[in-house]
């Protein structure tokens, strides 16, 4: 428990916490405040025309057009109300600021919030390299496993209240903004407890960016050196490399990350069936949730145990 | 009762491109308990491996070390609490307060405010507490380093090369710390290649070259390592010149005295021959040189330097 406070102090004292929460927080008013300028609440007889073609389309879905050809219920939906419910919101329209896109908003932010987790892994975990305190640190406690750990966990709540906290913050401003510049009619029963739901998602999946970043700190003895590890990694094997191998898809970070945040398999598209004498494209799960929830767990336990390894066997000098 | 034992202490690097370098080549080392023990050598000899060794930074490839009676490689955690330490430059963070440094290391130990400001008053650092580390001068910043190593009020200091970089106040400030924290009873082992400065302060002193023990001891045995021989003040310089070398006792002018090449163990024989001939030493002492030479002298064909 001593160990834990003088982490936590050590955590809450470093400069990056509060830039990363000012930051977001800066973020958050200005992209809200230039969506409620651009946004208009609308009139009442907007709404109803909306709610009119809403309800048409919604009608139509429920009747079987915009499923395959085979009526089949696409991957990743229990039923036919629910997929309708999320494909027929588009016919809505233009209508300002809408409360009921939130957690869909709140997914369109999601990449940003996991950076943010990385960069506080990161940060938390590579200064004591940079600073050369590690020596220091560990002349006060020499059982590296249980200092590793201990950071570990500061790491893992900081890095969750952090990214709760800013969602949490944006979904309150989105709100005022939605109720003052928009609308919060169509907005269905559980939103926010989907939103919550969608927070809580992200911010899991910003932890375990996190707890990867601090890995690789540990394993590389910078904050530079794990972000740039991180950052090559996603953009150049998995965002490039990766593209050009189909079968290892199903075993990428950013797709795992993006299915846990969505709740949305991967589908892929690849092989056609033959319909009636056309050709349809058939859809296959690529990536589960369940899955893509095994494999963000897979890279954080074992670039974990690595650092572990390797911090508690080699020499601090 | 020793605070250090070290036994045939060996310590290899790999390098990166293949090969060896061997940084402790079977250093055998006892420092014993109280006072100031100064640990000499050139840069490359190997000190500050041994510190990182026996403070469990680096992992020896042979040899055995035990603090304060703990095996250091088991049972360091045990005794962790009471030995401070200084490896090399001090390490803080810069962007934070010299108090919020030393904060985050006493909470370690579950050490409170009042040992905070204790230490910061006895290293003269109490009015610059709330002050960002990265302000501090080089002297400060190893000050706040020594009030670190202080909050838990150890048995043993190591400090390694505490005045490296310092300006001349700065050394006497740490000079004069070191010293009265040796008079408080505890153990300070000080490494450094600043031979003036440990001869100031250590009590005892052990001298090391290419990882290996080349002498150690009190210092004023270490000093007439050798057998440098005696100075010899009598009233006739001349009278006394040749009755020591009728006796088969070489002797040479040196300054106001004669310099007997003979080791100091026959000071006795020197003052019997001499008092023989109705010539009275007005004093006799062992020829020391300064610490400086001694140490240049055992670690001459140790690569100095390297």
């Amino acid at each position: 428990m001593p160990l834990f406070r003088s982490e936590f102090l050590r955590a809450r004292s470093r400069r990056l916490v509060p830039m990363v929460i000012i930051g977001g927080l800066l973020a958050i008013v200005i992209g809200l405040t230039i969506a409620a300028v651009n946004s208009s609440p609308p009139s009442q007889a907007t709404l109803d025309q909306a709610q009119a073609r809403y309800d048409q389309q919604f009608q139509r879905c429920m009747s079987g057009k915009y499923l395959g050809p085979r009526g089949q219920l696409p991957a990743g939906f229990a039923s036919l109300e629910e997929f309708c419910k999320q494909n027929t919101t588009q016919y809505l329209g233009d209508i300002g600021m809408q409360l009921r896109d939130l957690p869909e908003i709140l997914q369109g932010i999601s990449t940003f919030v996991i950076l943010l987790g990385a960069l506080l892994g990161a940060s938390l975990g590579g200064a004591d390299w940079t600073n050369n305190t590690f020596t220091t640190l560990l002349t006060w406690e020499p059982r590296r496993i249980k200092v590793l750990l201990t950071r570990a966990l500061v790491v893992v709540l900081v890095a969750f209240a952090v990214t709760i906290a800013l969602q949490a913050i944006f979904s309150a401003f989105f709100w005022l903004g939605a109720s003052t510049r928009g609308t919060t009619a169509f907005t269905p029963s559980g939103l926010w407890s989907v939103a919550g739901q969608t927070m809580l998602r992200t911010a899991t999946v910003a932890t375990a960016f996190a707890l990867i970043a601090l890995s690789i700190a540990m394993i590389g003895r910078s904050t530079v050196s794990s972000l740039g590890a991180l950052v090559g990694y996603l953009i150049l094997f998995e965002a490039v490399i990766a593209g050009f191998r189909p079968s290892i898809q199903g075993w990428l970070l950013v797709r795992a990350g993006i299915v846990v945040v969505s709740q949305t398999p991967i589908l892929d598209y690849g092989r056609n069936v033959s319909y009636s004498g056309s050709n349809y494209p058939e859809s296959t799960v690529l990536l589960s949730v369940a899955r893509a929830d095994a494999v963000v767990g897979i890279y954080v336990v074992v670039l974990f145990v690595l650092a572990l390894v390797i911090f508690r066997r080699r020499d601090v000098s | 009762m020793a605070v250090i034992e070290i036994e045939g202490l060996r310590k290899e690097y790999t390098k990166l491109r293949g090969g060896r370098t061997v940084a402790l080549q079977g250093l055998d080392l006892s420092v014993p308990t109280g006072g100031v023990f100064g640990f000499l050598g050139p840069n490359g000899a190997g000190k500050t491996t041994t510190i990182r060794c026996l403070l469990g930074l680096v992992r020896p490839s042979q040899g055995r070390m035990s603090l304060l009676g703990a095996d250091v490689q088991h049972d360091l955690p045990k005794v962790i609490a009471r030995v401070g330490s200084i490896v090399e430059a001090p390490a803080m963070f810069p962007r934070f307060s010299g108090r919020r440094n030393l904060q985050i290391l006493a909470r370690i130990h579950g050490e409170g405010e009042t040992a905070i400001d204790a230490a910061l008053d006895r290293v003269g650092l109490a009015d610059r507490a709330g002050d960002l580390v990265k302000t501090y001068s080089l002297g400060m910043k190893q000050r706040l380093a020594i009030a670190a190593t202080l909050l838990r009020d150890p048995a043993l200091l190591i400090l390694d090369e505490p005045a490296n970089g310092l300006d001349p106040a700065g050394i006497v400030e740490v000079r004069e710390l070191v010293r009265s924290l040796g008079a408080e009873g505890r153990t300070i082992f000080i490494s450094s290649h600043i031979l003036s400065e440990v001869q100031q302060t250590a009590d005892h002193v052990a001298i090391v070259a290419k990882g290996r023990l080349i002498t150690s001891g009190p210092v004023g045995e270490v000093l007439t390592t050798g057998g440098r021989g005696l100075l010899v003040k009598v009233a006739d310089l001349q009278a006394a010149r040749r009755v020591l070398t009728e006796a088969q006792i070489p002797a040479v002018p040196a300054g106001a005295a004669l310099k007997v090449d003979v080791p100091t163990e026959q000071a006795e024989r020197i003052s019997r021959t001499l008092a023989e001939a109705g010539l009275f030493v007005t004093e006799l002492r062992p020829d020391e040189v300064d610490l400086e030479t001694v140490f240049l002298e055992l670690t001459k064909d140790q690569g100095v330097g390297d």
